[in-house]
């Protein structure tokens, strides 16, 4: 299977095209905000549902979506199993061996389990609507020192290749008797210094080799440097920015104020 | 700034050069003057010391890659070994043996843009020469293609491409072709024939396959233990008595092969110097005609 | 006596998913032991994916490929290693010991084989490539060529009776790429049987007998080279172009010329066609 640069999907809606790379970073951060702010489940629910809602918009699929919705279904499973050994509050409903399950429990380990699926999938369909060129140009807007930039976009820059390179060199050695399918984890790992070796010496030397090309390019030739990629802050950009302050203030307050915490105290 | 009317665009003045910790010297007095507009095909064997006289050109050896050095090299006339000139950067463009490591964007059109980028061109201009760029290097439309899905022949002619964006005088190609297939070979070596066209542009290529190089170059040089062997047309360097000393071993083109072992035959004894494979059978066929 | 040949492909296809494009279509195929075999063709034609059958690396979608009579999906590829030996063209994508001994060690390492055994299937293996000199050296210092020779004996070092290798002249200069191919046809006369994939077309002229041209994932020529590189139509369809050797003894041959191995091989032939005689239209 092919790796590309990212998960980046190009689709013709206003959410890929018309919204700045800015907008979009800080709702992502006030999607974390509002989820961390809420302890109740349905309200969670409903914040995720508003999240399909915009991956919908984003005009993403199901194909696109299904790793992530089946990781997403995985963990809430997972959390509703766990979080009600811990969370003893109300009456009993049943016990599973040691442990009383409550319905409180119930309910809040739904809504760890709906917390962790808002961010994932959140940060997912951001990763999904911005590409990493408007990305790291988003970056460098708010003050990402150039370099950095570069170093990060360099790094994604390997990862197809470095995979190229891993299925080559895993084959080379596989035909020459090296066994990587056997044995316990710790001992395959100690067998992987066949592949590692040729795998890190190869990055270190193609990166060697880029610098040169950089440098052949001019790199840090100026003190400053044009960019293709324009950002254009929008006033649609501004007010869904201000939306999104206000949602996250208005989720702070809320929870403050004892409105969407199942459970007292800050959890 | 681009003194546009200047005859030479390179002289390398007897260029002495070692590597840190390397016993014996990579270069050892390299003299070479190199006219506005020309295509000098470099080759010699492995280890030779092409690669590093090529970076010695742009400058990376000895301001990025430091090293005993002696002598200087002179591009447009400014002495670039004694002192990192980085506005003559932009005028000297390198293209390098490994695919993979010459792509810093991660679509076409990022990369292309990362050279001017560097120096500060207007969005606008780079936008319109790339598309110039692209349409010379025969990656006409794939602008926005990520560029790992690029294949190897098509990553070399972007790393071309690439390269003039900054609009270089002097374009200099370090084995551009080895990892790439006859195909693409023949493409690239197509690009580099497009370029020859312009006068404005001056190449450099180092090269093992000589017979595409012939029908490119001007001027031959070959390269052995980090010296100048022999410099000269094509005719001159490979045809004509000693021409295996002269190219150090190296394959010859097969005009140059088929003359030169039956003159050492006795086959033909006052053979025309041609690298036209065709002229050069005839001459056998003469020879056989009158043998008969 | 028709004897079992050491690998056999029958009607193999090859895609690498459900619903993707077939990479080989239809490829059959029969190399006996001890023939020294050239598969030319341009990238993407199937030369290495037709390969990767040999040595158990892709499994075919359909069709069957044996390996010394043995059907290849009923062994592991470790098995498959005694037999097929699959040298790739990087010699960075394997070398990975701090010596070239314990490098060389690595493949008979991993078939098992008691120390004493590997001890001298290295020994023998860095003699045949000419590095006996070189075994404590690190892999790393050592030059494009000898890094290229390493890889080689590492996997010779296993002792397989077939050999892999993959574009072994590739940005070699003429005294590195004469070196491998000598080391090649050697190998070849003592009886191990070797198959070449490359795109040189002037060394497959002058070193490999019989070969095999690749275009679009089918086999559209395969027999004695000095037929199948006068085979201008199979040659056309696979972009490739016939080495020179050949198209000076091509135009030579009603003079009395036959198939050249190189140039050098065509003027040798004209030398004893013209016996010494003078021209008469020699001069000085």
């Amino acid at each position: 299977m092919p790796v590309g640069y990212s998960i980046y999907r190009d689709r013709p809606s206003p959410i890929h095209k018309r919204i700045d790379p800015r907008t979009k970073m800080l709702w992502l951060v006030v999607l974390f905000g509002v989820a961390l702010s809420f302890n109740q489940p349905i309200i969670l629910g409903v914040v995720a549902v508003g999240l399909l809602l915009v991956a919908r918009v984003a005009k993403l699929t199901w194909s696109d979506l299904r790793a992530f919705l089946l990781l997403s279904l995985w963990l809430l499973l997972l959390s509703v199993a766990i979080w009600p050994a811990y969370i003893h509050q109300g009456s009993m409903l049943f016990a599973v061996g040691p442990v009383a399950v409550t319905g409180p429990g119930l309910l809040f380990g739904l809504a760890m389990g709906l917390r962790i699926d808002i961010m994932l999938i959140a940060a997912s369909i951001w990763m999904m609507t911005t590409s990493p060129q408007l990305l790291t140009a988003g970056l460098l807007a708010i003050g990402l020192p150039y370099k950095a930039g570069l170093a990060m976009a360099s790094a994604i820059r390997f990862i197809p290749l470095m995979n190229a390179e891993r299925v080559t060199i895993v084959e080379a050695q596989r035909a020459r008797g090296l066994d990587l399918a056997h044995g316990n984890p710790a001992r395959r790992a100690f067998r992987a210094a066949p592949v590692l070796v040729p795998l890190f010496s190869r990055a270190f030397l193609t990166a060697q080799n880029l610098t040169v090309a950089m440098d052949a390019r001019g790199f840090g030739a100026g003190k400053t440097r044009t960019n293709i990629i324009r950002l254009d802050f929008t006033p649609l950009d501004r007010m869904i920015c201000a939306l999104a302050v206000i949602v996250l203030i208005g989720s702070v307050v809320l929870r403050l104020m004892g409105i969407g915490g199942l459970i007292g105290g800050t959890g | 700034m681009k003194d546009q009317g200047a005859p030479v665009v390179l002289q390398v003045e007897d260029l002495w050069f070692r590597y840190p910790s390397a016993e014996r010297p990579a270069l050892r007095g390299i003299n070479l003057t190199v006219q506005r507009g020309e295509t000098i095909g470099i080759i010699g064997s492995s280890g030779a010391g092409k690669s590093t006289l090529c970076q010695a050109i742009r400058g990376i050896i000895p301001h990025s890659s430091p090293g005993e050095v002696e002598g200087r090299v002179k591009a447009f006339g400014v002495d670039i070994t004694s002192e990192l000139r980085v506005d003559l950067g932009a005028r000297i463009g390198l293209v390098l043996q490994d695919p993979e490591a010459q792509i810093i964007g991660m679509t076409v059109a990022e990369d292309l843009a990362f050279g001017p980028e560097n120096y500060e061109v207007d969005p606008a201009v780079i936008a319109e020469r790339s598309l110039r760029y692209l349409d010379l290097v025969g990656l006409h439309g794939l602008l926005d293609r990520d560029t790992y899905a690029l294949s190897g022949g098509q990553k070399q002619r972007l790393a071309i491409a690439s390269a003039l964006m900054s609009e270089p005088e002097l374009l200099i190609l370090d084995e551009p072709t080895s990892e790439l297939d006859p195909l693409g070979k023949d493409q690239l070596f197509a690009v580099i024939d497009r370029l020859r066209q312009n006068d404005d542009h001056t190449v450099i290529v180092v090269e093992h396959e000589v017979d595409r190089l012939v029908r490119v170059a001007d001027r031959i040089v070959v390269i052995d233990n980090g010296a100048i062997l022999a410099a000269g047309t094509p005719l001159e360097v490979f045809t004509g008595p000693g021409v295996y000393a002269r190219t150090a071993g190296e394959r010859l083109p097969a005009a140059a092969e088929l003359i030169a072992r039956s003159t050492d035959a006795g086959l033909l004894i006052n053979p025309v110097a041609t690298l036209d494979l065709e002229d050069a059978m005839a001459q056998i066929v003469l020879r056989l005609e009158t043998a008969r | 006596m028709s004897e079992t040949p050491i690998i056999d492909v029958a009607d193999v296809h090859f895609s690498y998913g459900p619903g993707l494009p077939e990479v080989l279509k239809g490829v059959n195929l029969s190399i006996q032991r001890g023939e020294f075999v050239a598969v030319v063709g341009q990238n993407g034609a199937g030369k290495t994916t037709l390969a990767k059958h040999f040595n158990g690396l892709n499994k075919a979608t359909l069709g069957k490929v044996k390996i010394a009579g043995q059907p290849v999906e009923d062994q592991a590829l470790a098995v498959i290693a005694r037999t097929i030996g699959y040298c790739y063209q990087n010699p960075d994508h394997q070398i990975f010991s701090s010596s070239v001994v314990k490098e060389v060690g690595f493949g008979p390492g991993n078939l098992g084989y008691p120390p004493d055994q590997v001890n001298s299937l290295v020994e023998n293996a860095l003699k045949l490539v000419g590095l006996t000199a070189l075994r404590d050296a690190h892999p790393f210092s050592l030059g494009r060529g000898q890094r290229q020779l390493v890889a080689v004996a590492s996997v010779l070092a296993m002792d397989p009776p077939v050999l892999v290798i993959d574009e072994p002249t590739t940005g070699m200069d003429r005294k590195g790429s004469a070196a491998i191919m000598e080391l090649l046809s050697q190998w070849a006369s003592d009886g191990r049987s070797i198959i070449a994939i490359t795109h040189d077309m002037d060394i497959v002229a002058e070193y490999i007998p019989r070969s095999i041209v690749m275009s679009g994932g089918e086999i559209i020529a395969d027999g004695p080279t000095q037929e199948v590189f006068r085979n201008q139509a199979a040659l056309t369809r696979a972009h490739l172009v016939a080495p020179a050797a050949v198209v000076v003894s091509d135009r030579l041959v009603s003079y009395g010329v036959k198939y050249a191995r190189s140039v050098d091989d065509a003027v040798q032939q004209v030398t004893s066609i013209c016996g010494g005689r003078r021209s008469h239209a020699g001069r000085v």
